[in-house]
């Protein structure tokens, strides 16, 4: 009964109506050379945000003369540096065409839980952690000046409170993120493990 | 550079390309039905599928025949569709132990006309984590144990469990026989 529904299942699988897709070999070329410009504009598009972020920071060390201030600027600059080195890297990092062939499917679906598994256990590291001495310094800086204005002392209470609203908002939004891409990274751990229980069955 | 300028230059890529449209544009065309099934992005599925082949045979050193290697770059451009759109709508896929274990509601009833038995084979097949997806459609396209096993990487061992599973489950939603597929 088991290879009768196997067979039947195969005739009907095969037998099903379909089109094949036709495309011609200019179309295929045009789609390649697309692809390549979508892959120009990504990174540009990231180096412009870097650019635009590096800007502005840049702006501030020449506003605020605090040295403070302006360390926090520098370290900020440097973490935007690194996160859009990051970016490039990984961008290289993706699996061309041709490797495709070379894996077989259980090597691949292995290498591609892994390599976003790693994406997201590392966004701590490589995405959030860069940032936060900048912005924990600039922060600062941002906060003695104001407390050195004239005005401060009568409402020095008011300052500490909207500072440390302000530092508990963003630490709680790079918390989450963070949070979030744990929990992400352990959903795609699970999935390598019962890959790996499968290999040691094989 | 126009298109019209390239082809000299990529002629063996071109010819190795459209050797395997040609032989196997229909199970290219049906594999992508077994991984989406919006029909606009299975449009969208088969053409990266085509242009990530093309792109392939850029490679192409007969390390395997021409029918592993483009099952192993469908299968793979499939599956990492499969992952990215996982990830977009967190969808729960099944292996094949379980599916066999599930309870199969009203699926058992008479299924006689050929639409309807190939859409539910279609929602048994999605329903399937992708390794496993890879498996029961390499089965359904007739490939023995040895050669899903090279285009997998799953042991032949293996592989025989699997198209066991595959039987079972199949007998069990369609266990009226031989009406659906004639």
């Amino acid at each position: 009964m088991a290879s009768e529904a196997g067979d039947n299942a195969k005739n009907l699988w095969q037998n099903q109506p379909v089109e094949p897709a036709q495309i011609s070999l200019a179309e295929l070329h045009e789609k390649a050379q697309k692809l390549e410009r979508r892959v120009r504009r990504r990174n540009l598009r990231e180096y412009a945000a870097g650019a635009i972020a590096i800007a502005g920071y840049g702006y501030y060390i020449w506003k605020f003369p605090t040295p403070i201030i302006r360390l926090g600027c520098v370290l900020v600059i440097a973490g935007v540096l690194f996160v859009v080195y990051m970016l490039h890297k990984r961008g290289h990092a993706r699996a061309v065409p041709a490797e495709m062939a070379f894996r077989s499917s259980l090597d691949f679906y292995r290498h591609e839980l892994e390599r976003q598994r790693d994406l997201l256990r590392s966004v701590w590291t490589w995405y959030l952690l860069p940032f936060v001495p900048g912005l924990i310094i600039f922060g600062l800086g941002l906060f003695l000046r104001t407390m050195k204005q004239p005005n401060a002392p009568a409402h020095a209470r008011l300052i500490v409170i909207s500072f440390s609203l302000t530092a508990a908002f963003v630490a709680l939004v790079f918390i989450v993120i963070g949070k979030l891409n744990q929990r992400g990274a352990r959903k795609l751990q699970r999935k390598i493990d019962a890959l790996d229980s499968l290999e040691k069955e094989s | 550079m126009t298109v019209e300028s390239i082809p000299t230059a990529v002629s063996r890529q071109d010819e190795l390309y459209q050797e395997a449209a040609d032989s196997y544009g229909a199970a290219l065309e049906r594999l992508a039905r077994g991984y989406e099934a919006d029909p606009d992005r299975r449009r969208d599925l088969v053409q990266e599928i085509h242009l990530a082949l093309w792109q392939s045979f850029g490679g192409f050193d007969a390390r395997c025949s021409l029918r592993t290697w483009v099952y192993r770059v469908a299968h793979n451009v499939a599956a990492s569709h499969v992952i990215h759109e996982h990830r977009m709508n967190s969808r729960t896929l099944v292996g094949l132990e379980v599916l066999e274990t599930l309870p199969t509601g009203n699926d058992g009833e008479r299924v006689a006309d050929q639409h309807h038995a190939l859409e539910k084979l279609l929602k048994l097949i999605q329903q399937l984590n992708p390794l496993d997806r890879q498996v029961i459609l390499s089965y359904l396209e007739d490939l023995d144990a040895a050669s899903i096993g090279e285009i997998t990487g799953i042991s032949p061992g293996n592989v025989a469990t699997k198209i066991h599973r595959i039987k079972n489950v199949l007998a069990h939603r369609f266990h009226e026989g031989g009406s659906h597929g004639k």
